[in-house]
């Protein structure tokens, strides 16, 4: 063993400084963001850490099994498989995981001080606090992109025609890709507002399962009044609504909603709306976390 | 060339007027252990929180390691390790992951972070615990596993704020200890802090002393720790018959014999002999006289000597000479 000190003396202690190379910025980046999102399915944690995340991806997962069994053992049309409304037939999961997941990326580094270590490493507070979000948002996508996989690739094996399933199938990944993006944006700003893991699941939990009722209850209302314009425009309140405007109205996927837009300007217009919304959101948390790196 | 230089370094709070947490900081920080000392809210964790690009200061400059904090926060964070002084470890992660992830997250290789965890892990005297979850860790192994984390990156310098904070005197003791080892057997630069004076001046090399965002002193170490030429003398024995303690009697025939003296609690302290200009093998002589002097006193009055000591400096007296200017 060479035992070097930078004195020039041989102590038996042994301390050996580090002369190999060193990751560039973006490797620091892509190693945490795997870190972070591997953490939120409770990787790198105490066992029953992965407890929650994962039997919430097995519910989540169930529908989508069902429906390629059908397919497979009775023969049915492949009608059945609706990638565009998955979502929302899975959302309380969905919900649920980013709830008591986004904590875990946000929340326990508040609580536990370790924010103070990560924003004193070389990233810094703002891209820390991207990378964090980012993490989220791969969390959530293989949250509600595999069911996604499931379908269709059950539905090829049980014969479904490739030309007909993978547009709708395309136009459903994107509107998951959209779906983890706003879910990221909602549960990062809430959970990182607290240090309470509790206060941070129960306030995710309402903007998101509330949001969503009461989306659809005031589009309802809406449509009965006579006001579909504005019953559709309501559809920001919730993210899994306005995704089912935008895939319905650019992707003319089947809706699962009362006000769906009629054209396809409407829907861009509320997605660029909703991206607007996203990032004012993540411009808060990075002040968040600038504020509090120089604390 | 220097490890830290502050250049009339200020950090106001609030508007311009605000109170200062730093006025007009300069100091130059070398190798070795360099202690900074000041009571809590002196300014010692804003100056750490600028010095790492955290926190920009109100006017002034400071380089770390030849890196300006204002436009080179990045650098200084890669290439620096830091300790904070409260609680900042996840309760549900082993040490020997997160020590593994705190040296990939300051860029390390993922098998270059894997054994040089388990090697500072070990070296601040973590090795069976590493396994275990740290949420189960007493304050003393939270302190280890913290350090261990600022070392991981093999750091070309290491702040530590108040790293004894919350230790018995036993997990002190091995605290400081390591903290010395790091500055000289590991050769890697340290700045500690700490608002307990009497902890640094056996550590470190150099001490550093602020008071509410002025800086009292900054000198070598030794130079606070001379001998003062004081000499303090406690007796032991009888009161006189009118009720003069022997502390009292004691004094006064001291004064009657022309020495300069008063008391200090329990003792009595001489003020050494400020003649100027004996020669060095004199000066000897005069010290042996005083002594002479006070144990024929001592024994004329019939008083049990309990100890005649020379004073040394203490860095509580920068605060004490300060508050009496």
């Amino acid at each position: 063993m060479t035992t070097e000190d930078r004195a020039g003396v041989i102590h038996d202690i042994g301390y050996r400084p580090y002369r190999g190379p060193r990751v560039s910025r973006w490797g620091i980046i892509t190693g945490l963001l795997r870190h972070g999102a591997l953490s939120t399915f409770g990787f790198g944690r105490s066992g029953k850490a992965k407890v929650l995340p994962f039997a919430l991806l097995v519910m989540a997962l169930v529908p989508a099994i069902v429906f390629v069994g059908i397919i497979s053992f009775l023969g049915l049309d492949s009608e059945l498989l609706n990638y565009a409304g998955y979502q929302q037939v899975t959302s309380l999961f969905v919900i649920m995981f980013v709830a008591a997941q986004a904590p875990v990326l946000f929340t326990r580094d508040l609580r536990s001080g370790v924010i103070s270590l990560y924003l004193a490493r070389p990233l810094g507070p703002a891209t820390f606090a991207l990378v964090r979000w980012a993490s989220l948002v791969a969390a959530i996508l293989a949250f509600v992109v595999t069911p996604l996989v499931i379908m269709f690739v059950g539905g090829l094996a049980a014969g479904t025609d490739v030309g007909e399933e993978l547009p709708r199938w395309l136009v459903a990944m994107g509107g998951a890709v959209l779906l983890a993006v706003l879910l990221a944006t909602v549960g990062a700003v809430v959970s990182s507002l607290t240090t309470r893991r509790g206060l941070a699941i129960g306030g995710s939990i309402v903007v998101l399962l509330f949001g969503l009722g009461v989306t659809a209850v005031l589009q309802e209302v809406g449509n009965e009044q006579g006001q579909e314009t504005a019953a559709t425009w309501l559809g920001l309140l919730s993210p899994f609504v306005l995704v089912d405007a935008v895939q319905h109205g650019l992707g003319e996927a089947t809706t699962s909603f009362e006000a769906p837009p009629d054209d396809a300007a409407t829907a861009a217009g509320m997605l660029l709306v909703a991206l607007t919304a996203a990032a004012v959101g993540l411009l808060l948390l990075v002040r968040r976390y600038r504020g509090k790196g120089s604390r | 060339m220097g490890v830290i230089q502050t250049e009339a370094l200020t950090k106001r709070y609030g508007s311009s007027s605000g109170v200062a947490a730093l006025d007009g900081l300069t100091i130059d920080v070398d190798a070795g252990v360099t202690g900074l000392v000041g009571a809590n809210g002196a300014g010692k964790s804003t100056l750490i929180k600028i010095l790492l690009g955290l926190l920009s200061p109100t006017s002034g400059d400071a380089r770390v390691l030849g890196h300006d904090i204002r436009t080179e926060g990045e650098a200084i964070r890669t290439a620096v390790g830091y300790m904070p002084e409260h609680d900042c470890l996840p309760p549900d992660m082993r040490a020997i992951d997160f020590v593994v992830h705190m040296g990939q997250v300051s860029g390390l290789p993922a098998a270059a972070a894997r054994e040089r965890a388990a090697d500072v892990l070990r070296h601040v005297g973590l090795a069976e615990e590493r396994y275990r979850l740290m949420g189960g860790y007493s304050t003393g192994m939270k302190q280890r596993a913290k350090l261990a984390q600022a070392l991981v990156h093999d750091p070309a310098l290491i702040m530590l704020d108040e790293p004894t904070n919350g230790l018995d005197p036993a997990a002190r003791d091995d605290m400081l200890a390591l903290v010395r080892r790091i500055g000289h057997d590991f050769g890697i630069p340290v700045l500690v802090t700490s608002h307990l004076l009497g902890e640094l001046e056996r550590i470190s090399d150099h001490v550093v002393v602020l008071d509410s965002g002025h800086l009292l002193r900054s000198e070598a170490t030794q130079s606070f720790l001379g001998d003062t030429g004081v000499v303090l003398v406690e007796v032991i024995g009888d009161a006189a018959p009118d009720g003069t303690p022997a502390q009292a009697r004691m004094g006064e025939a001291l004064a009657a014999r022309g020495v300069s003296c008063r008391a200090r609690g329990a003792l009595i302290e001489i003020d050494p002999d400020r003649r100027d200009g004996i020669p060095e093998e004199q000066a000897a002589a005069v010290h042996d006289a005083l002594r002479d002097l006070v144990r024929d006193t001592a024994a004329d009055l019939g008083l049990g000597l309990v100890r005649v000591q020379p004073q040394t400096g203490r860095l509580e007296d920068v605060f004490r000479e300060e508050a009496a200017r």
